[in-house]
């Protein structure tokens, strides 16, 4: 009887550390990459090594000095926010149709907003560059945001219509018994209560806007090129810390974002 | 001739004042299902009237119809003599209450309070006078900045209240306001709504399933079934005159005694006779409380049973008397030192106390 309680007890231990074995391997895989490229940023030598042989802020230096990263940065950023625009003006009432909408095929439609997204990268961007030629737009960085818009929207769309979903209806019912029109309803109960699946959305849509490779190389223009196609230029070409230096300060800008994120509408309530 | 019937009470020939509101045949179909079949109803001016009935009955529905959120699909619901059926939800001067409070949970309780105001376009200094009011009226004052997630249960429903209110809406509409408090918080909270609602002077119409809520808040009560309105009446009409076993069943547990009725007269086992109109098979309501014990002894009535089970209700003490061959009966004794002593398994004969209190109904 006691050995059976204690192998019980014992197998119950192994069962905790092998999940804590499991979780440390998984941060470690999530983490260490990141760690490696930032400690390669500050490489003394000429070519990606790890590890490193002394520290320089040079290939920083570099970075901000190269008007050609800058600009691939600065396209990239109007890129994110083009991106996250569109989809929060198209996602948005798309959403509050498949959800609210009471005629045939709302689910289709929410079920629709998802293909492109499984559709590989590629394709998407092959299919988006002949249908902007289709309609006189060639690549440039509005069809890249036209691209890119399409590939995300669906996790605006689904993000807001998770939060619509749970939203109490009786909310709106109490507004328009108070003496709201609808759009009054809209704008201060509805949108109010929308905002943190918004923004979480908008988080993500606007990260795959700067950091989109697959859709974008197909469809970004050749006077505008975006970071990611610049940075796959430079790994092709060189063997530079360079690559590692302005990896590292995307990496310092998705740690800011997520900061402000958690000081306004909290970590936790992003995936509400 | 139909402007005298309304201003003239047909039976009493009494003048009548015109109801605030008043519902004439509504029906509402889902479907196949009728939810509603010909209500007719009337609240008079600052007047407290309860719909009662078991969930299903359709009184949810009625009251959804008198705020908009539904048509009917025939009939007529008046406020102060105006069809509302082409008012929008939002323009009726209907304050809905609802069970869930719906409060806004990003507004703080000021905003909650103000934002039916808000939505009329009022100006702020005036806004905010008001909503002090309101908020001192249901003694929360010193809450405008809070939260509603940072309320208790109570607290959110005077916000809920307070936020219809002052919009001084010529109805009131409550739809279960008590479900979601504790049933200690639930009878002081009744008695309070109550007095402030007629402190007020508002016409009030009121959804619950509870008896006894119905009992302490009405002036008048609808009992429903199925969508039909079964009895409508003062609380004593409903409780003391049932219209059928139904309403007698619902309101105040009772005990049925099938009996048969000759020569205007049933006799009951103990010898005891209620008179009644009807003759033939009969059904006798026999309220809990009109029932008396006595442990079975040497002088014992020809009724008879053993004591089921006996339950702790306050003061009172209940028992559940199996009776040979028959459904069980219930009685209501106040604790003394005869009910205290009877316990389950003892055998006691049953007398009633007074044959006035019981109603025959036909049995169908």
């Amino acid at each position: 009887m006691t050995t059976g309680f204690h192998r019980a007890e014992l197998l119950d231990r192994l069962g905790i550390g092998v999940i804590v074995a499991l979780a440390v391997i998984a941060l470690a895989l999530l983490l260490l990459p990141a760690a490696i490229v930032v400690i390669m940023s500050f490489d003394t030598r000429g070519y990606i090594s790890f590890p490193p042989a002394g520290f320089t802020l040079d290939w920083y230096y570099k970075v901000f000095n190269q008007p050609v990263l800058v600009n691939a940065m600065l396209t990239s950023i109007k890129v994110g926010v083009y991106v996250t625009l569109l989809c929060i003006a198209l996602g948005v009432p798309t959403a509050l149709a498949c959800v609210r909408g009471d005629f045939r095929g709302a689910t289709a439609l929410s079920v629709f907003v998802l293909v492109p997204h499984m559709v590989p990268g590629i394709v998407l961007g092959v299919a988006v560059l002949f249908a902007g030629a289709l309609f006189g737009i060639g690549p440039s960085i509005w069809l890249q945001s036209i691209s890119l818009a399409t590939y995300v929207m669906a996790v605006m769309v689904r993000t807001v219509m998770a939060r619509l979903q749970r939203l109490d209806p009786l909310l709106e019912q109490a507004s328009a018994n108070l003496g709201a029109t609808r759009w009054q309803t809209f704008r201060t109960v509805t949108l109010p209560l929308l905002l943190p699946a918004i923004l979480a959305g908008a988080v993500f849509t606007f990260i795959e806007g700067f950091d989109n490779l697959s859709v974008t190389i197909f469809t970004h223009g050749y006077r505008d090129r975006p970071l990611p196609v610049e940075l796959l230029a430079i790994v092709q070409n060189t063997n530079s810390p360079l690559v590692a230096a302005v990896s590292s300060v995307q990496i310092l800008l998705a740690m800011l974002a997520l900061g402000v994120i958690s000081l306004t509408i909290g970590l936790d309530r992003v995936n509400e | 001739m139909n402007v005298a019937a309304d201003v003239i009470d047909m039976k009493t020939g009494a003048p009548r004042s015109a109801p605030v509101v008043d519902i004439r045949g509504a029906v509402k179909r889902f479907a196949d299902l009728t939810v509603l079949d010909r209500c007719s109803l009337s609240a008079q001016e600052g007047e407290i009237l309860t719909l009662l009935g078991p969930s299903g009955c359709g009184k949810t529905t009625l009251l959804r119809c008198i705020a908009g959120f539904l048509t009917p699909d025939a009939g007529e619901i008046l406020i102060d003599g105006k069809d509302t059926v082409p008012v929008p939800v939002n323009r009726r001067s209907v304050g809905v209450v609802f069970q869930s409070y719906a409060l806004f949970p990003h507004l703080t309780v000021a905003r909650n309070v103000a934002y039916g105001l808000k939505m009329r376009g009022m100006p702020a200094a005036e806004i905010e006078t008001r909503v002090t009011t309101a908020l001192a009226t249901v003694s929360l004052t010193g809450f405008e900045g809070r939260y509603p997630s940072q309320l208790s249960g109570g607290q959110q429903q005077r916000v809920a209240i307070a936020r219809v209110l002052v919009l001084e809406p010529r109805v009131l509409l409550l739809d279960e306001p008590f479900n979601a408090l504790d049933a200690k918080l639930r009878g002081s909270m009744q008695m309070e709504l109550r007095q402030l609602i007629k402190r007020l002077g508002i016409t009030a119409i009121f959804v619950t399933h509870d008896q006894e809520e119905a009992l302490t808040m009405s002036d008048r009560i609808a009992v429903m079934r199925t969508g039909k309105v079964e009895q409508f009446g003062t609380p004593e009409e409903i409780f003391d005159r049932p219209a059928n076993a139904y309403v007698a069943d619902f309101v105040g547990a009772s005990n049925f005694w099938d009996g048969y009725a000759s020569g205007g007269r049933v006799v009951l086992p103990d010898g005891q006779t209620v008179a009644t109109g009807l003759s033939g098979e009969v059904r006798v309501m026999i309220r809990p409380h009109n029932l008396a014990l006595r442990p079975a002894g040497p002088q014992a009535s020809s009724w008879t049973g053993t004591i089921r089970f006996r339950r702790h209700v306050g003061a009172l003490m209940e028992y559940e008397i199996g009776l040979d061959g028959e459904h069980g009966l219930r009685a209501l004794a106040l604790r003394d030192g005869s009910t205290a002593s009877l316990a389950a398994g003892d055998k006691v004969s049953l007398t009633l106390r007074d044959a006035a209190g019981c109603i025959v109904f036909p049995r169908s």
